[in-house]
């Protein structure tokens, strides 16, 4: 008789933990889906400047590193595998693992912000900022281009930025047990943040490195 | 939810079966930025895009094991949403006169 209420408790519980699991994952959900909006607007912005300037884009374009920028891309597809093993390597208990994996997705996430910076650095160099003059001087379309340019990898890394720190609040928070094969859905959630990064630059990438 | 209940091993070789298909779609948007196709490119650009898009939706984010109607129609449903801005701007763009 006391195992049956034992059962029932553990019944109980897991139906507690599934709704609540079901609720953080829409939220989450929910936000990826207003992130979505915001960059798609930057993107709508960025079709209708090529649209009316595919010449001056595809110049400014070509000044752009694109072997910084396709290997950019790689370390962002490459910590999206790293973060979704790191979940499961939690849900099967093994949490040395997932923190290993964790700690991997971080540094590559911060080798992908080092690129950022190199580039943006290279380029600042040459005086080509927004509102610079040596930018103002140029075409009209590539002003327009290297506005849309700062301001959407800008915005990008930003959210990469603020990834890696919510990656790290998962990363103590599994050091202290506080997530485990039995509460994961906070791992869960931080990691579709990180794909949806991954998502956004999956974009980027093509229309910025390789206007044609 | 409950994450499938799958033989130990299985996850990790899905995902890195997605990876390697990330790899190869990126190395094929390279390839085809190199390529003279014109017009074409942008497209072939963004249905490749979406491609790795999809795969990192659907395995790495686990949209294709979601039993819930909602998840398996959030992103459907916003990408109409985006398309029908889209098709709205370029509707205006399309038949603005003047040169600008």
């Amino acid at each position: 008789m006391i195992l049956r209420s034992f059962q029932k408790m553990d019944e109980a519980k897991t139906i507690v933990l599934e709704e609540s699991n079901t609720s953080a994952k829409l939220g989450m959900w929910l936000f990826i889906l207003s992130e979505l909006l915001l960059f798609g607007g930057m993107f709508i912005l960025y079709s209708a400047y090529r649209y009316k300037n595919p010449v001056d884009f595809h110049h400014a374009s070509r000044e752009l590193e694109v072997l910084l920028g396709t290997f950019n891309t790689l370390i962002l597809l490459t910590s999206s595998l790293s973060v979704a093993a790191s979940i499961s390597a939690l849900q099967r208990g093994q949490s040395k693992l997932s923190m290993v994996l964790l700690m991997v997705t971080m540094a590559l996430g911060l080798l992908f912000l080092f690129n950022k910076g190199f580039e943006w650095g290279a380029k600042i160099e040459h005086g080509i900022y927004p509102n610079s003059p040596a930018l103002l001087a140029r075409a009209k379309g590539e002003v327009l281009f290297f506005g849309l340019y700062y301001v959407m990898t800008g915005l990008h890394g930003l959210h990469v930025l603020v990834g890696i720190c919510i990656l790290c609040g998962m990363l103590i928070l599994i050091a202290k047990d506080k997530l485990n094969p039995t509460r994961f859905v906070p791992l869960e959630n931080a990691g579709l943040y990180w794909h949806l990064v991954d998502i956004i630059w999956i974009f980027l990438y093509p229309l910025f490195y390789l206007i044609t | 939810m409950e994450p499938e209940k799958k033989p130990h091993g299985t996850e990790y070789r899905t995902y890195t079966l997605v990876w390697m298909g990330l790899v190869v779609l990126t190395g094929l948007t390279f390839s085809v930025a190199g390529m003279e196709l014109g017009g074409w490119t942008v497209l072939i650009a963004l249905a490749i895009a979406g491609t790795k898009s999809g795969l990192v939706l659907n395995y790495f984010m686990h949209l294709r094991s979601e039993r819930l109607l909602i998840f398996r129609v959030i992103i459907p449903l916003v990408m109409a949403v985006f398309l029908v801005f889209v098709l709205l701007t370029f509707a205006d763009l399309a038949f603005r006169g003047g040169a600008r």
